[in-house]
């Protein structure tokens, strides 16, 4: 017999919504209980899950809090300013041990942060660094330093391959509303003004897609023959870039290029030679720095300047307008040492657990 | 006005879109330097490739007075699927045939059913059980882009396959073989909804759903069948996606759906259903590849770029109205 279209739909009305219902309420009771066994949470407001730095950052951060004692639980954001100000809200209420924040915007969390100081929760601050309200804690590589990073390695590469630092740049940025590409540029321009033969032509691959960036990396080649540096701001976007030159016939090397931040895919670059350099944000200290302070963040102990040993990087924290602020060098990766396991792109967390600061 | 007027007006309000382009790609030769060579001009056509396919299955959702939001998740995921089998590194799992153009049928069938099978959910929701299409789609854009990010951890996958790259970096009068998939598609689907009655009907459904019924038109299986072709046309745009850039990340084609519903409407197919103009909407796609193409050799400074992005857009979409406005006058 067959079924009317009615039918159907009582039938689906009468089975399929209260299954759907029953894995809901069963789906909240879990939630609820695991809830209720919370202890010493803390909360990771992640900006976005779609970059392999981020991704890496909830799991390094994960495994070292759990090292010092702690549970975390991890929102992400999706890139939205107001869904992450929202975050922030939910979080206050639920009273956690403390908040790591890796903002989305640098200052329209401003409020959020100075309300959850006020509630009496912790702020701390991971990779990207919010001055203009004060945190608890700062853990950073630093996104203008990352930048001034890569102004050196781009001064050494263009006189290896002219003799003198003169050449044509292009610089691909990531989404133009991203205060983290935008500081990344700032920290490389500010380096490069001091070589007024040095043209860069920077385009922003709108919200860090891929292969927008292999569009540009296509039309530049075209418009601008003479390039002999490509600098991406983010790893994944090299992969688009290598694309459109092997596409163009380009054969490993004929055209230098760098990126930054360390992903696994510019690792894998580097090895097959398309790309020199790449200049890491250091995913595993910065995550673990944060780890090593959470004791004293959380009893609200004073956190001494000077200088401590992050998984093997010497690292200093400062006491700075906005609170105490550990910087941690990123580290420049070549075909030589591309292999260190202590770069987060190898995908090898250290074996060692990390130890709060006494 | 006489009638050889009249029919000359016709004819370049008919081809509007392509006077644009023309007209466009003047301006920007003659005012941007370097614009005007032509590896610029086949740089334009292949970046036309994968917003020009995704275009074709929205438009044929569009002109059945429907839609379809979920066709950027779809490529994605697809692209995904196909990243983890036949890439090489990262998440890929590396997967070979031999003999190794095996790759190419096997990887197409991935990603185009991944896409077809989301495409009949939709359509199955929307027809069947008269759900709205903005609200089912809508939730397939977000819970599809989900299983993106959820199936690759946030990672991505690199190295394709050679026998599948080969089709961006091989060329034939050119330009490259992904850019020829396109204009294939573009040129089967014209005549697909011109010349067939199932593209007939579907242009019927969109002009009078219940006059359509009423001629004996099975309306039901023509629009699951036209959102199960918009899911596996996202589908193949996903696997060139994944053929361009040699892999693929979990926020590959962020931002491809908006582009693609302004190519839509540029070309000339209404939002209310009902009209076809599938070479109008190439145009339209070729027209958005041309700005984002100055966009990139201008150097503007980055903070503006999305601005003249969207005036140039706004531009092309008054021009058009202009045009509607101006035939119905003529009528």
């Amino acid at each position: 017999m067959e079924r009317g279209p009615a039918q159907l739909e009582r039938m689906i009305m009468k089975r399929i919504i209260p299954g759907l219902l029953s894995v809901l309420v069963l789906g909240l009771s879990m939630l609820t209980t695991a809830m209720a066994q919370t202890k010493s949470t803390v909360y990771y407001l992640v900006p976005t899950l779609l970059d392999e730095f981020q991704t890496g950052s909830v799991s390094a951060l994960e495994m070292f809090l759990e090292q010092t004692g702690y549970e975390m639980k991890t929102l992400n954001a999706d890139n939205k300013t107001d869904v992450q100000q929202s975050q922030m809200n939910d979080v206050i209420a639920l009273k956690p041990a403390a908040i790591v924040l890796a903002a989305v915007d640098f200052n329209a969390l401003k409020p959020s942060i100075e309300a959850a100081r006020a509630a009496g929760i912790p702020v701390v601050e991971f990779d990207r660094q919010i001055t203009s309200t004060p945190s608890d804690f700062t853990s950073v590589a630093g996104t203008i330093e990352i930048g001034q990073v890569a102004a050196d390695q781009a001064e050494e590469m263009l006189k290896t391959r002219h003799g003198e630092v003169k050449g044509k740049i292009l610089q691909v940025l990531g989404d133009p509303g991203d205060p983290y590409t935008l500081d990344i540029q700032k920290g490389f321009e500010e380096k490069m003004i001091a070589f007024p033969d040095v043209t860069i032509v920077s385009v922003p691959a709108m919200q860090w897609e891929a292969s927008n960036a292999g569009t540009i990396v296509s039309d530049q080649m075209l418009a601008n023959p003479d390039i002999d540096l490509i600098f991406l701001h983010a790893a994944h976007l090299s992969v688009a870039a290598v694309a459109s030159l092997e596409a163009a016939g380009k054969k490993p090397g004929e055209v230098m290029m760098m990126s930054s931040n360390g992903a696994p895919v510019g690792l894998d670059l580097i090895r097959k030679g398309w790309l020199n350099t790449e200049v890491e944000q250091p995913l595993y200290a910065q995550a673990a720095a944060i780890a090593m302070f959470m004791d004293k963040i959380v009893e609200k102990q004073e956190i001494k300047p000077g200088e401590y040993d992050v998984l093997g990087l010497k690292s200093v924290v400062t006491i700075e307008d906005w609170g105490p602020n550990i910087k941690i060098p990123g580290a420049v990766i070549t075909k030589e040492n591309v292999d260190d396991p202590a770069f987060w792109g190898n995908m090898k967390p250290p074996t060692a657990a990390v130890e709060s600061v006494k | 006005m006489t009638p050889r007027t009249r029919k000359t007006l016709e004819f370049v309000l008919d081809n509007l879109v392509w006077f644009m382009l023309i007209f466009v790609l003047a301006i920007f030769s003659a005012l941007i330097p370097n614009y005007f060579q032509p590896g610029i001009f086949v740089n334009i056509i292949e970046a036309s490739s994968v917003l020009g396919v995704m275009s074709i299955g929205l438009a044929l959702v569009i002109i059945t007075g429907h839609m379809d939001l979920s066709v950027e998740s779809v490529a994605a995921l697809s692209a995904m699927a196909v990243g983890i089998l036949f890439c090489s590194a990262g998440i890929g799992l590396g997967i070979t045939f031999s003999p190794e153009w095996l790759m190419i049928p096997v990887s197409l069938l991935v990603a185009c059913t991944i896409g077809a099978l989301i495409g009949l959910f939709n359509g199955f929701l929307i027809v069947k059980l008269k759900m709205s299409a903005f609200i089912i789609t809508l939730a397939s854009f977000i819970w599809v882009r989900g299983i993106v990010l959820a199936v690759s951890g946030g990672r991505s996958a690199q190295d394709l396959a050679p026998a599948i790259r080969w089709f961006a970096i091989e060329r034939f009068l050119g330009i490259p073989l992904s850019a020829w998939i396109a204009i294939t598609c573009f040129l089967v689907f014209s005549i697909l909804i011109a010349k067939t009655p199932f593209g007939r009907h579907l242009v019927m459904i969109g002009g009078n759903e219940t006059a359509t019924f009423r001629a004996g038109i099975r309306v039901t299986r023509n629009l699951i069948i036209a959102f199960m072709i918009a899911g596996a046309i996202a589908g193949l745009a996903g696997w060139l996606l994944a053929v361009r850039t040699s892999g693929a990340t979990a926020n590959l084609g962020v931002g491809l759906l908006f582009n693609a519903f302004a190519a839509v409407v540029i070309g000339g197919v209404s939002l209310k259903g009902g009209v076809s103009a599938l070479p109008g909407v190439y145009a339209g796609v070729l027209l958005l590849s041309s700005i984002n193409t100055a966009i990139n050799l201008m150097g503007l400074p980055a903070n503006y770029t999305q601005v003249i992005h969207g005036l140039l857009v706004l531009a092309a979409v008054l021009l058009d109205t202009f045009k509607q406005r101006l035939r119905q006058r003529l009528a």
